[in-house]
């Protein structure tokens, strides 16, 4: 698990620690953390504002290019706690591949395993597997190619 | 409904293309994975959805309903250093499963925009059969407790926070 974390990790210049605050919310915010190798642990400077608590937390690699694409992103589960001042560290627990992660083979893993979950979601709740209208969809995505209007620049 | 925060802060909710989205796990670990936002500024409200393929989020959320919405890679969204906002609040995640566009279109044709090249899961048999969860979705809303925001993203610094609960 730790070589995955340190073969990923590189590709990534500020992860998202997230932890939980004093109120029971999570709280992330983007870091730099230094591998320490001995110790296959992370450590992480963190400003004081964060009010975090030590106990469980995750750290968020993920990037897309200026069109949304090219997603990549992977998540490493763990457990934050102090080591004095500002600095932290982050213990490594489990290693969880998004997407983008693993080429190919991996993609196909990817969208298999989600289709399962799907099916287990439809059948724990004895629904059928709906069929989606994919001619409402093209429809829609051929409008998404015309000129864009002022209130479609903001969903809001 | 009119929160207190300034324009930069709602075009940071408006532009960018994703946020880190968490959650909390049954044993208490926040989990979180990019999200596609959408701010709905007559509410105050955040829509999100996720497909039954992935539904830890709505499970952790009809278990747990605190979260936060950390916006802080403006990739895409063609702002000028914009501030990085954090959002904490409540969510709720309805156990229906959506697959019509309907309601959704505005949002639906934005994320086309945004990234055309996510037409290819919808362009032949295979690639429908292959993605057709994706499409199977659930709805999630999240209603700001507290909006966290840093000028030029410079995190080290305090933030300047807004308690949303109390507004409106």
């Amino acid at each position: 698990m730790w070589a995955e974390v340190r073969r990923h990790l590189g590709g990534f210049s500020s992860p998202v620690l997230t932890a939980v605050d004093r109120d029971g919310y999570p709280v992330s915010i983007r870091c730099a953390p230094e591998l320490d190798e001995a110790e296959q642990v992370l450590r992480i400077s963190l400003p004081e504002w964060t009010g975090i608590r030590p106990g469980p937390a995750s750290l968020l690699c993920h990037g897309h290019n200026q069109l949304l694409w090219n997603l990549r992103s992977f998540m490493v589960r763990g457990i934050i706690e102090p080591a004095g001042g500002d600095a932290w560290l982050f213990r490594p627990t489990r290693f969880i591949p998004g997407i983008g992660v693993g080429g190919l083979p991996g993609m196909v893993r990817f969208a298999l395993a989600k289709r399962r979950a799907a099916a287990r979601y439809l059948q724990r709740r004895g629904l059928a597997r709906p069929r989606i209208d994919w001619a409402q969809l093209k429809a829609v995505q051929a409008r998404a190619r015309q000129p864009s209007p002022p209130s479609l620049r903001s969903p809001g | 409904m009119n929160l207190p925060i300034p324009e930069e802060v709602e075009a940071v909710f408006r532009e960018f293309r994703t946020c880190e989205f968490s959650t909390l796990a049954a044993d208490g670990t926040p989990i979180t994975w990019p999200m596609l936002p959408f701010w709905r500024a007559e509410t105050g409200q955040f829509m999100t959805t996720t497909s039954i393929g992935l539904p830890d989020k709505a499970f952790n959320i009809r278990r747990n309903p605190r979260v936060s919405l950390l916006f802080s890679d403006p990739t895409g969204s063609g702002l000028f250093d914009p501030p990085a906002v954090l959002v904490q609040g409540d969510a709720v995640a309805p156990d229906e499963v959506k697959t019509s566009i309907g309601g959704f279109e505005n949002e639906i044709m934005l994320v086309y925009r945004r990234q055309p090249a996510g037409a290819m899961y919808t362009s032949n048999p295979a690639t429908r059969w292959f993605s057709d969860w994706y499409f199977m979705r659930l709805e999630i809303t999240v209603t700001p407790r507290r909006i966290l925001w840093w000028e030029h993203g410079q995190i080290s610094r305090p933030p300047t926070v807004v308690e949303a609960i109390h507004v409106g």
